[in-house]
């Protein structure tokens, strides 16, 4: 199977988590490792850039929720940017946009989130 | 403080703690919320400081609060025993003892021993009805005192109110459970709907494929999918698209009709599951642990199929279900049709790319007209003999473009009245310009069936061909003419050396005998002899290299050579002499004077070529061969006819010769063979 690749930067008080590939079981479980990782160090906002992610199933979007209930129990918040249509209408339809935001690209979801 | 004091503050204690339950209970949010909000009035109001909230599903068990405890929460589990033990303490408690009863340290097996970290002096097991939520453990007292009856009392209370929570809790995840499968459905419908949406409008086989393959992996949590095409004449399957796939084992991998399970796919038509790993080459062959293979059916034909492996689950792969089917089953349906609708376009496609590149090569413009009499299509050939741009040709009316030759509107128009061809030849174009010539037909356009659908106009620009016509027809003879044009080949007009017959007539006593006659007379004259002679000439495809005074130079054997370039040349010859006689018995009749003229005919070798200055250049030929055919001529008196050893070698005893005294001719040694020609 090809590899799902993350790459994972801090802007302010920002995560930005870029992904490459299908976000299936494994490429949900890596990013919620890295999310609990740095919300053990007290970081709390995550953006994620799905520009490279073409295709999402259900496993990934349920994971992509667990990271949001978690950091609801820190006032934290998920967002996400760049998505591919088909990728943004399964959120919708999955429910994750009525807790988490979609924003267009990362200029625009770094400056929501860090304000 | 005396006794019922004390006991009215431990009320009051406990009443503030069940006051603030209620608060935990209405105000936190989830579970783990009010787990840890309850944990907090337990430890607190009893004085404890260790202890923990476990939620139990089936056997599992998860801590979803504690404190004070060190307890492993992977792999806490209940066995039945244990279950059924403590429905025997439903909502009450359970002392050190009875706990060490049920969960036995000293038991083979290990998971006890999880439960023996939580190091519980009390436990109380969350009973709704029958169903165990979970359990309440806590540990011992700060003081070391032992709890009291008032004590369990309150964690009962305290207890049931959790239960009731825990099971709302329960309830509120199975609505969110059911939600989120009600979603799950939308989103399968929505992928149904969405691709039935692309089929339709995605006419690339290709990018078709892969928008099935994503859809199809993504709808049923697939790790990774192919699809695999037919090829003509052959059993093996080609992959035509791969996602999430490893590239190597796409590329390498050989799938074919006649192996497992193709083979099955291909007898019944139905989708299958495949999951016995031991007895299935194909799960080795694709790295699968389990995989479902559905048909791609178009037309009742399987055109390909779609190959899905692993389900994904949080706990691993698990099986594909006959639900997984339906929905693969419904999405390879619809890809059926469209990737048969995709090779129809792209077979449409080639044949129109393989007619527009065969109407593009030829040279004959090609124009249809449709039932509006709007141009609908025009070639290369034709915008370029239009000298106009295609869109200023298609959607135009045929009566506007062609308004200038209603010859050819005529024709379209009977064309598509009568349903009959119709043609005209060498006329020209007015709407290009009058000296553009033309031979044009038009046909009525009909489909399969015979419907009329329009005309198409075939236009041939003849105007060079026109224009070599009249002037070569002035040398050679008409079928030359039609030779050249027929085959270019044959036409080489630089300079070359090839071997011809050059004939030479002249007109014996010409000089004097045009002394004694008037200029207009001499004119008329050598132009009805020329005439005569010329129609002979060309009559035995000679051609007309120069007329000087009252010579003539033909040759035989350029621009065109013929095995028979020598026997024609004698035929013309013979032809000169008796049309000449002819001739001349009507010049005699008319009181004139007879026209002698000799004929002398050579062969040999020439230089051919278009010959003079930039600014008048005559294709002909040049040589000692020439020469000698002119002093030939000159050496054959009236109406005979000299011929070289070279012609006569040619035509041999064809034709009667008498052979003559050689003759010396200047530039040449030896004296030169020569023939007489009898007529």
């Amino acid at each position: 199977m090809s590899d799902f690749q993350v790459s994972v930067k801090e802007v302010d008080d920002v995560v930005v988590i870029a992904t490459d590939g299908y976000l299936n079981n494994i490429g949900g479980e890596k990013i919620s490792d890295i999310c609990d990782k740095h919300m053990e160090k007290g970081v709390n906002k995550f953006l994620i850039n799905l520009e490279k992610t073409s295709v999402v199933n259900s496993i990934g979007v349920s994971i992509l929720i667990e990271i949001i209930e978690k950091l609801q129990d820190t006032k934290g918040k998920l967002a996400y940017c760049k998505l591919a249509p088909i990728v943004e209408k399964t959120f919708n339809i999955m429910g994750l946009t009525k807790y988490s935001t979609i924003y267009k690209d990362e200029e625009a979801g770094l400056s929501d989130l860090s304000a | 403080m005396s006794g019922n004091t004390q006991y009215k503050d431990k009320i009051d204690f406990y009443l503030n703690s069940l006051d603030e339950l209620g608060e935990v209970l209405i105000n936190q949010e989830g579970s783990s919320g009010i787990t840890k909000g309850v944990l907090r009035i337990i430890l607190g109001t009893l004085m404890a400081s260790k202890g923990s909230i476990i939620t139990v599903k089936r056997t599992r068990c998860k801590i979803l609060s504690s404190h004070g405890i060190s307890a492993q929460q992977k792999n806490l589990s209940l066995n039945a025993n244990q279950k059924k033990a403590l429905t025997s303490f439903k909502n009450s408690n359970i002392n050190q003892k009875e706990i060490k009863e049920i969960f036995d340290p000293k038991s083979s097996d290990d998971l006890p021993v999880h439960f023996a970290d939580l190091k519980a002096a009390i436990m109380v097991p969350l009973f709704h009805k029958d169903n165990l939520l979970g359990i309440v453990t806590l540990g011992k007292k700060f003081d070391g005192s032992t709890y009291q009856s008032l004590d369990k009392k309150i964690l009962e209370i305290i207890c049931n109110h959790l239960t009731d929570s825990l099971y709302n809790q329960e309830l509120i995840g199975n609505i969110k459970d059911k939600r989120m499968e009600l979603r799950l459905k939308v989103l399968e419908l929505q992928t149904l709907f969405d691709i039935s949406l692309s089929l339709n409008s995605v006419l690339d086989i290709k990018e078709l494929s892969t928008e099935v393959l994503i859809r199809s992996v993504s709808t049923l949590n697939a790790s990774s999918g192919f699809i695999l095409e037919t090829q003509k004449n052959s059993p093996m399957l080609s992959v035509l698209s791969s996602f999430n796939m490893n590239e190597d084992l796409v590329k390498s991998a050989i799938f074919s009709k006649s192996s497992i399970p193709f083979n099955l796919i291909w007898k019944d038509k139905k989708s299958i599951i495949i999951s016995d790993e031991e007895s299935n080459p194909f799960l080795k062959k694709t790295g699968y642990k389990e995989c479902i293979v559905s048909p791609i059916i178009g037309n009742r034909n399987i055109s390909g199929c779609i190959v899905l492996g692993d389900k994904e689950s949080r706990d691993g792969v698990i099986p594909f279900e006959k639900n997984d089917i339906d929905i693969l089953e419904a999405l390879s349906s619809q890809a059926g049709i469209a990737m048969d609708n995709a090779k129809l376009f792209e077979e449409i496609n080639a044949a129109k790319r393989f007619n527009e590149s065969i109407m593009g090569s030829i040279a004959t413009s090609v124009i249809t007209i449709n039932l509006l009499g709007e141009i609908d299509s025009v070639n290369k050939a034709g915008v370029g003999l239009l000298s106009k741009k295609t869109n200023e040709i298609v959607g135009e009316h045929y009566s506007y473009l062609f308004s200038k030759d209603q010859n050819l509107c005529k024709a379209i128009e009977s064309a598509e009245i009568e349903l009959e061809s119709f043609a005209e030849l060498n006329v020209p174009l007015m709407s290009k310009s009058k000296n553009t010539i033309v031979n044009f037909s038009v046909a009525p356009l009909t489909d399969q069936k015979g419907s009329h659908l329009g005309a198409v106009v075939a236009i041939e620009d003849i105007t060079e061909q026109s224009k070599i016509k009249n002037t070569f027809k002035r040398y050679v003879s008409k079928s030359v003419v039609d030779q050249l044009l027929d085959d270019d080949q044959k036409l080489n007009l630089g300079g070359e050396e090839r071997d011809v017959t050059v004939l030479f007539s002249d007109i014996r006593g010409f000089t004097a005998m045009s002394e004694k006659m008037k200029p207009k007379e001499v004119v008329s004259t050598l132009n009805s002899y020329f005439s005569e002679m010329i129609d002979i000439i060309f009559k035995y495809d000679g051609t007309l290299d120069k007329i000087v005074g009252d010579e003539l130079m033909v040759v035989f054997g350029a621009p065109i050579s013929r095995d028979d370039d020598a026997e024609r040349a004698v035929q013309t010859a013979i032809g000169m002499v008796e049309s000449l006689k002819k001739f001349n018995d009507k010049r005699v009749k008319k009181g004139k004077v007879p026209i002698n003229a000799g004929i002398g005919i050579n062969k040999g070798k020439v230089i051919s070529g278009n010959i003079g200055s930039k600014d008048q250049m005559d294709y002909t030929v040049i040589g000692d061969t020439v020469n000698l055919g002119a002093r030939l001529c000159s050496f054959a008196g009236p109406l005979k006819i000299i011929v070289s050893k070279s012609v006569k070698d040619e035509i041999g005893d064809n034709y009667k010769t008498r052979k003559l005294e050689p003759i010396k001719v200047k530039g040449k040694r030896k004296p030169v063979e020569i023939f007489k020609v009898l007529t």
